[in-house]
């Protein structure tokens, strides 16, 4: 796999610099396969320490930064509005929506009492409901929140998970089916951010229906400290699931599973990209027109595409901090790094760095 | 609205010089020398923390059997000899001391709900007897040092009915002292065991050392700058410190720094120094002398110093001491050998 050698520097040094010297601007490509706005939003921290949520323009311009009170971990666009909601970090209290355009605050929806946000949320294909993964910390039971945009986000119901810990939350291409990592790790907001149930923990990938709540699968990984935190579905409805392995750092197990066809199995990438994944995935993104599937990691600093078929690595790149993943219009993936760098990528392409700014970038790109 | 800076593109910044960098012919170059010392020197610090651990086991035991005032301060003495051994190791935050928590239930902290004083009066109101698997499955603000110290130091609990030797807080006392006993053996036994993955593995170098300066970092805005109101909302307040019942914090301070000291600068300085910074490694270990030199002058309870402007100022130079041993640390050390902690890589989700 191609490292980034001083020869492909020099290339993309070059290519760089001759974007920047013919074009100056557009240095993005559109958003792929995507109705949402054309802009990246993403959590940041600020250089003073304050938190806020950030929207870049293709052309590389910050259009806006809407304060929030806390670190926020990622959103969802609303569709066919100009809305786009951010939610408070893990235990977090509250979800903001924004103007997308202007980054005006509209709402800030609080979580119901003894529940918290989990930083993550979808919306129905018609932009009406959202789902939100919620952990009712007293039980320690991990449900889905069904709130009624039309309604000002009034909770309207509830879905039980039977599991704990769930994460990230994405609408299956069926437009009815919604897919939930379950991390599977108990945590309580009175103990800080302490696992506190990792001998036994149950991490799952479930799909559910999203108007019965019914549980149409589960599927548990090959190790229980494999928790299943972040996914992805492919236009052809193929479900990616990232884990974050629980285990000690000198075990190396799978990283990345993929569901299709009735059939779900994990992707081995050998032993040696294992360990630069670092057993953390921040996030996975499948691109809408290609096979590709692109992976970050901050724990092992390295950013990776893979092909979804096959699970072959196409291209890695060292990128420190790294952790928001967009797909590209054109096939080129985005990478967002705790270090206010924005990193494009794709097949045949090694990271080339698009733009750097003094702000922290969170987890996730919407 | 905000226009980006956009960088030429120097690829170089995007990498980082990982310690296990293939050098110019391809091959690893490995780093397990100096994992072979720092195995050694923290198992150092686990086995004092052991021995620690049992010596106030069988102090607490002494006293409930027999109590005296002078059996009591007897206690308070090697609480705070083990407390001030978990300090010194306290920065080792991967391999055994991760598993079930053990970190966590050494020390349970911070408390902003002060879980400590509600779990141990839940415990002394209730009637089953306090055992071990009860103390097991209380949770981590129950298993470790800060109960012990609440027992053994809180005034209002003190002045209580259930105050010590209270039969009821004797068997809590004990109970609480022969489980942190068992988690310093079981861990120093641990830290052996694990001594073949940790030299196998050469990410264990880089966690290393991410340990060494999040502890610093931890020591820096959490330990000193929040009590001491330069954070938040700028109120100077004991209750943001640990050990503020025993004031034990600034003691513990230093206990901290001597661990990094003792159990992790002979490995990290070999390192610098093969990887010729040798300046640097001087000047990190003239600055832990520095931080030091404010010792013992300081190793008194913090909240006096906290209320008044004058008392205040050599907390200040102690704060100034370690800001700048933290920057040498975690900005020039860890970038001159490429090791990093992110916003996203330091704390995930």
């Amino acid at each position: 796999m191609p490292e980034l050698t001083r020869r492909s520097l020099i290339k993309a040094t070059l290519a760089g610099s001759a974007a920047l010297t013919f074009s100056g601007c557009g240095m993005l490509p559109r958003k792929a396969g995507s109705n949402s706005p054309q802009q990246y939003t993403g959590a940041i921290g600020l250089a003073d320490g304050r938190f806020a949520v950030g929207a870049i323009a293709p052309s590389g311009q910050m259009l806006w930064q809407a304060p929030v009170n806390t670190r926020c971990h990622s959103g969802c666009n609303r569709p066919g509005t100009a809305e786009v909601l951010f939610f408070e970090r893990r235990p977090g209290w509250a979800f903001y929506v924004l103007n997308s355009k202007t980054g005006e605050q509209r709402h800030r929806i609080e979580a119901v009492k003894g529940e918290h946000f989990v930083g993550h949320g979808v919306f129905s294909p018609d932009g009406r409901y959202l789902y939100a993964p919620v952990n009712r910390y007293e039980p320690g039971e991990g449900i889905i929140a069904v709130y009624d945009s039309h309604q000002n986000y009034r909770r309207v119901d509830t879905f039980e998970l039977n599991g704990i810990g769930p994460h990230q939350i994405t609408m299956h291409p069926d437009g009815q089916t919604l897919v939930v990592g379950l991390g599977g790790i108990l945590t309580h907001p009175d103990y800080d951010r302490i696992k506190l149930n990792l001998p036994t923990m149950k991490p799952a990938l479930v799909m559910m229906d999203r108007v019965s709540g019914n549980i149409l699968a589960r599927f548990r990984p090959s190790h229980h400290q494999l928790s299943t935190r972040h996914v992805d579905v492919s236009p052809n409805g193929t479900v990616f699931a990232a884990y974050q392995y629980q285990g000690p750092i000198h075990e190396l197990p799978p990283l990345v599973a993929r569901y299709h066809n009735g059939h779900y199995e994990e992707v081995d990438f050998g032993e040696s990209v294992h360990r630069e994944l670092g057993n953390y995935i921040a996030s996975i993104v499948a691109h809408p027109e290609n096979e590709l599937v692109a992976i970050a990691s901050p724990i092992g600093g390295t950013a990776l595409i893979f092909n979804g078929r096959t699970g072959e690595v196409i291209e890695k790149s060292a990128i420190a901090d790294c952790a928001g993943v967009e797909a590209l219009a054109g096939g080129d993936f985005l990478v967002s790094s705790g270090r206010g760098k924005l990193v494009r990528m794709g097949k045949g392409k090694p990271g080339v760095e698009v733009a750097s700014m003094p702000v922290q970038w969170d987890h996730h790109l919407v | 609205m905000k226009r980006l800076i956009l960088t030429l593109f120097l690829a170089s910044s995007l990498i980082t010089a990982p310690l296990m960098a293939a050098d110019a012919n391809g091959a690893n170059e490995s780093t397990a020398v100096y994992r072979t010392q720092w195995h050694k020197d923290m198992l150092a610090g686990y086995q004092s923390l052991a021995t620690q651990s049992q010596a106030l086991e069988s102090q607490a035991q002494t006293y409930c059997q027999s109590p005296s005032s002078e059996e009591l301060e007897a206690t308070k003495r090697l609480w705070l000899d083990a407390f001030l051994a978990w300090q010194q190791v306290r920065f080792i935050d991967f391999g055994p001391v991760e598993e079930n928590n053990r970190a966590w239930q050494f020390q349970f902290w911070p408390d902003p709900k002060n879980l400590v004083a509600r779990k141990a009066s839940y415990l002394l109101k209730d009637e089953a007897p306090i055992t071990p698997e009860k103390i097991g499955e209380s949770g981590v603000a129950v298993q470790g040092f800060p109960m012990v110290e609440y027992l053994l130091y809180d005034q209002t609990f003190s002045r209580s009915e259930s105050a010590l030797p209270a039969g009821r807080s004797c068997q809590l006392l004990v109970a609480v002292t022969r489980h942190i006993a068992r988690n310093g053996e079981t861990l120093a036994n641990d830290w052996k065991g694990f001594q073949s993955n940790y030299l196998g593995s050469e990410q264990y170098t880089d966690t290393t050392i991410r340990a060494a300066m999040a502890g610093l970092e931890i020591l820096e805005e959490r330990r000193l700058a929040t009590p001491m109101g330069l954070r938040g909302n700028g109120k100077r307040s004991i209750y943001s410190a640990d050990a503020w019942r025993s004031g034990a914090s600034l003691i513990a301070a230093d206990a901290s720094v001597q661990g990094l000291k003792k159990h992790f600068m002979p490995a990290f300085s070999k390192l610098l120094n093969d990887r010729e910074q040798t300046d640097l490694a001087k000047r990190i270990e003239q600055q832990f002398e520095e931080v030091l030199a404010n010792f013992p002058e300081l190793d008194r309870p913090m909240a006096p110093l906290l209320s008044d402007d004058n008392a205040f100022k050599p907390l200040q130079s102690l704060y100034v001491d370690l800001t700048q041993l933290t920057a040498l640390v975690n900005d020039r050390a860890a970038v001159e050998l490429g090791v990093v902690r992110g916003f996203n890589s330091s704390d995930g989700d």
